[in-house]
C-alpha cells in the first residue's frame, strides 16, 4: 500500500513538475540546452556497447489489487545485439517493454536507452525507437502503402526518402504486389510483418518487439524470424519478447528470463542451458506405481532430480544412458515395468522450469507448445 | 435446439443487466422523446412578439387603434391558454420596421390615422418563421373583425414567401454538423483507440499537441464540410437565396465555429467513454434533445417555459438562429452578433474540454 501512497504522490508532484518542463522547454529555445540536460548527460556516462541500461527498475499497479509487474530488474543490453525478454504470460515483460517505450512511467528505478532516460528525455527515447507492439495497431482500413507512409510521417521520415524506403520495406516483406491492398486483406502473417518493418521506417537505433508471433502459422512464424534476423545486420538493437522457447533460442543472441516481475537469469542460450546441472532428461512412463521407487532413484549419485507427473517419472540426470539400466532395475524391484522412455538434451523451457520450477502459460489455455507445432 | 436459444439468451440479458449505465439510457431515450419531444414540438404558440403603430399625421388615438390594440392584446387563440400576442406600441413606424428586421418583434400593424380613417390596416410580417406568421396572420385578421373593424387588412411578407422545405433546410445543415460528427467522428476516435491506433501515436516521437491538434482539426473539416454540402444542397435544391458574399462567408463562419465547437465537445466525451455502445447511446439522447430542442423543426415559441431555458444553453439553437438569420432574412452581424458570442463561449469551452480530457487520455 507504501508504494501506491508513493505513487499518487509521484502524480501530484510530476504535475507539479511538468510546468517545470515547460520552463526547461523554454531554456532549451533560448540556450540550446537545460542544466538538467548537462546534468543527465554527465551522470549517464555508459560503456560504449550498453545501448540500454535498467537500474532497479520496479512498476506496481493500484487498485483493488496491488500488483508488482516489475520488480527490482537491473540489466544492460548491448548495442547491436537480438536480446529476448522470455517469460510466461503475466511476468511483466511488456510492462517492462511499456516503461522503456515511455507508455509508462516506473513507480522505482530508471532505465537509460542511449543515455536518454526514459521519464526525462522520453520525447528523445521516442525519436531512437521503433516499436511493434503486441497488438495489432495498423489500420486495416487503410492499404499497406498507406499504413507505413502514415507512421513514416509520424516518425519523421524525411518526406523526399519516404517513397523510395516505403517499396524497400514492400519488397522486404514481399509485399509489393498488395501495396495498394487494405490491411483488412492481408493475411495475420503478412499484417505482422508489415508492422515489423513500419517500426523499422525510421532506422531506429533499437527495434522494440512485442511477440512478434504470436498466433502466427509455423511458416509465418520463420519467414518473421528470418526477417528479424535481416533487420538485425542494419546494426538494429533488437528487444524481442516472447514466450515461445524456441524463438528465443533461434533468435536471440542473450535472453533474460522473467518471472512474476523479476529477472531470474540473464545470458546466452549456451550458457542458460549449461545452467542446469543435468544432461539429459528423462521421462519414463509405467503401468502401476509405486511409492518406494522415488527415494531409491533419488539416491542415485547422477540424478539430480525426480519427479512424479501425470503417470510419468520425470529425471533429470548427468550422463543418462548410463543410468537407464540401473532405473529399470529399480522398477522391477519395486512391481513396476517401464512402458515407455524418452531422453532428451534440456531446451530453454526445461531450464526455464529449473529456474522456476514452473510450468509455462499455466493461465493461460490459448498457449501453443511450440514443440508440438514443430515436431 | 433450445437450450442454445436459451444460452443465448442468458448472456445477452446478463450483459444488458451487468451495464447499469446503458440500461439507464436506454430508459432514458423514451422518457426524453415523451417529455421533450411532445413539449418541443407541436406545442401551442402563444405571446408571438408584434408592434403596433398608429400612421402619420399622429393628432390622438383612434378609437380604433385603441380597441384594436386592446382586442390584439387579450386575443387567445384557445381560452385556455395565454394570450396569443404581446403587444409593444411604436409611435414612430421606421423604428417598428427596424425592430422587426432585427428580429425583435415578429410583425407590427399600422392602423390608419384620424384624417384617413378608411385606408387599409396593414400587417407587416417576418415571414422566415414556420407557423408563426400564418398564425399571426390570422389571429390579426380575427383580432380586428371581431370589434366589427371593416377596413381591410393589407400582407406585406416582408421576406417573400419561405417554404417549409427552405426553413428546414437551414437546421438541416446544422443537424449535419452534430450528426456527422457524433456518430462519425467520436465512433471512429473510440474505435482508434480500441485499436491501440492511438497508443501507437505515443510511441512516436509525435508531440500530444499535434495529436490533439490533428484529432479536432481533422473532424473540424470533415464537420465543415458536411454542413457545407447540405448548404449547397439548401442553395440548389430547397432553392435558399444568398444575397451577397458578405452573407456567403457569414454562414461559413457560423459553420466553421459550430463545426470546431461540436467537434471539440466530441472529443472530450469520446475521451470519456471507453465503449463504443456506452458512448452511442449517450450521444444519440444528446444529438435528439439538441436537435429537437433547436428549433429547427418547430418555432422554440412553442416550447413551454420550463424547457426554453434549455434555448439558451443549446449551441445548437444558436447556430440555427444565426444561419435562419443570414440566409432566410438576410440580416447582418447586427442580429447574429449575439449568436457568434455565444458560439465562441461555447466553442472555446468545448476545446479547452476537448484539450483536457483527451490529453488526459494521452498521459
Amino acid at each position: 500500500m507504501d508504494s501506491c501512497m508513493a505513487q499518487t504522490w509521484d502524480r501530484i508532484i510530476g504535475r507539479i513538475i511538468s510546468s517545470g518542463r515547460m520552463y526547461d522547454a523554454i531554456l532549451k529555445a533560448i540556450m540550446g540546452e537545460t542544466p538538467r540536460d548537462v546534468v543527465a548527460r554527465q551522470t549517464v556516462a555508459a560503456p560504449d556497447d550498453t545501448i540500454i541500461r535498467i537500474e532497479h527498475l520496479t512498476k506496481t499497479f493500484c487498485g483493488r489489487r496491488t500488483v508488482t509487474a516489475v520488480n527490482d530488474v537491473t540489466f544492460d543490453v548491448k548495442r547491436g545485439e537480438i536480446f529476448g525478454l522470455l517469460g510466461p504470460n503475466g511476468a511483466g515483460k511488456s510492462t517492462l517493454i511499456r516503461i522503456l517505450t515511455t507508455l509508462m512511467k516506473p513507480t522505482s528505478g530508471t532505465a537509460f536507452l542511449d543515455n536518454y532516460e526514459v521519464t526525462r528525455d522520453d520525447e528523445r527515447v521516442r525519436s531512437i525507437i521503433g516499436v511493434c507492439p503486441q497488438n495489432s495497431t495498423l489500420d486495416i482500413e487503410l492499404t499497406a502503402y498507406d499504413n507505413l507512409a502514415f507512421y513514416g510521417k509520424l516518425v519523421n521520415v524525411e518526406e523526399s526518402l519516404l517513397d523510395t524506403r516505403i517499396w524497400e520495406l514492400l519488397a522486404m516483406t514481399e509485399l509489393t504486389d498488395r501495396a495498394h491492398s487494405k490491411v483488412a486483406t492481408l493475411s495475420g502473417g503478412m499484417r505482422r510483418k508489415l508492422e515489423i518493418v513500419r517500426a523499422f521506417i525510421h532506422h531506429p537505433l533499437i527495434l522494440f518487439l512485442d511477440e512478434p508471433t504470436i498466433g502466427l502459422d509455423p511458416e509465418a512464424r520463420h519467414e518473421v524470424w528470418q526477417q528479424i534476423s535481416m533487420l538485425n545486420t542494419e546494426h538494429t538493437t533488437i528487444i524481442l519478447t516472447t514466450h515461445y522457447m524456441d524463438e528465443a533460442e533461434k533468435l536471440c543472441e542473450r535472453i533474460a528470463f522473467i518471472d512474476q516481475g523479476r529477472l531470474i537469469s540473464l545470458d546466452t542460450p549456451e550458457n542458460l542451458k549449461r545452467v542446469m546441472p543435468a544432461g539429459e532428461l528423462f521421462e519414463l512412463g509405467y503401468d502401476t506405481f509405486n511409492d518406494g521407487v522415488l527415494p531409491v532413484i533419488r539416491s542415485h549419485e547422477l540424478v539430480i532430480s525426480v519427479e512424479q507427473k501425470e503417470g510419468k517419472i520425470q529425471i533429470a540426470a548427468q550422463n543418462g544412458s548410463n543410468l537407464l539400466p540401473t532405473l529399470i532395475t529399480d522398477f522391477s524391484r519395486f512391481g513396476m515395468t517401464a512402458t515407455s522412455v524418452s531422453i532428451r538434451v534440456p531446451s530453454l523451457e526445461d531450464v526455464f522450469l529449473y529456474l522456476t520450477g514452473k510450468k509455462f502459460g499455466h493461465n493461460d489455455a490459448d498457449v501453443i507448445d511450440p514443440k508440438k507445432r514443430f515436431s | 435446439m433450445l437450450r442454445g436459444a436459451i444460452a443465448i439468451f442468458q448472456r445477452d440479458f446478463k450483459k444488458f443487466l451487468s451495464n447499469p449505465f446503458i440500461l439507464i439510457m436506454t430508459l432514458a431515450m423514451p422518457i426524453m422523446y415523451l417529455l421533450v419531444f411532445g413539449n418541443a414540438i407541436g406545442g401551442t404558440i402563444t405571446g408571438i412578439p408584434i408592434g403596433v403603430i398608429q400612421e402619420q399625421p399622429y393628432i390622438t388615438e383612434t378609437p380604433l387603434y385603441l380597441t384594436g390594440v386592446d382586442s390584439l392584446i387579450n386575443f387567445h387563440n384557445q381560452p385556455d391558454k395565454p394570450a396569443l400576442f404581446v403587444v409593444t406600441r411604436f409611435t414612430d413606424e421606421k423604428i417598428a420596421a427596424g425592430a422587426l428586421s432585427d428580429g425583435r418583434i415578429a410583425a407590427y400593424v399600422v392602423f390608419p390615422s384620424k384624417i384617413a380613417p378608411d385606408r387599409n390596416i396593414r400587417l407587416y410580417l417576418d415571414s422566415s418563421d414556420y407557423m408563426v406568421p400564418a398564425l399571426i396572420q390570422s389571429g390579426v385578421t380575427a383580432a380586428v373583425t371581431g370589434i366589427g373593424v371593416t377596413n381591410s387588412i393589407l400582407v406585406n411578407a416582408i421576406y417573400g414567401t419561405i417554404d417549409y422545405l427552405q426553413y428546414f433546410g437551414v437546421g438541416v445543415i446544422v443537424m449535419a454538423i452534430f450528426s456527422t460528427t457524433m456518430f462519425g467522428g467520436g465512433l471512429a476516435l473510440i474505435r482508434d483507440r480500441e485499436m491501440g491506433i492511438i497508443e501507437g501515436y505515443f510511441v512516436t516521437p509525435v508531440k500530444r499537441s499535434s495529436i490533439i491538434l490533428g484529432t479536432i482539426g481533422s473532424g473540424t473539416v470533415r464537420a465543415f464540410l458536411a454542413g457545407f454540402i447540405i448548404f449547397l444542397v439548401d442553395i440548389f435544391i430547397a432553392g435558399v437565396i444568398v444575397r451577397s458574399a458578405t452573407d456567403f462567408f457569414l454562414v461559413l463562419l457560423v459553420l466553421f465555429m459550430t463545426s470546431i465547437g461540436v467537434t471539440s465537445l466530441v472529443v472530450s466525451l469520446a475521451s470519456r467513454f471507453s465503449s463504443q455502445q456506452e458512448y452511442s447511446s449517450v450521444i444519440a439522447f444528446f444529438n435528439l434533445f439538441l436537435f429537437m430542442t433547436s428549433g429547427a423543426f418547430y418555432p422554440t415559441l412553442g416550447m413551454p417555459s420550463w424547457l426554453r431555458w434549455i434555448i439558451v444553453i443549446n449551441p445548437e439553437a444558436y447556430a440555427i438562429h444565426a444561419l435562419r438569420s443570414i440566409i432566410l432574412r438576410g440580416q447582418g452581424i447586427n442580429v447574429i452578433g449575439i449568436d457568434l458570442i455565444a458560439l465562441v463561449i461555447f466553442s472555446f469551452g468545448a476545446i479547452m474540454l476537448g484539450i483536457m480530457s483527451y490529453r488526459r487520455t494521452l498521459e
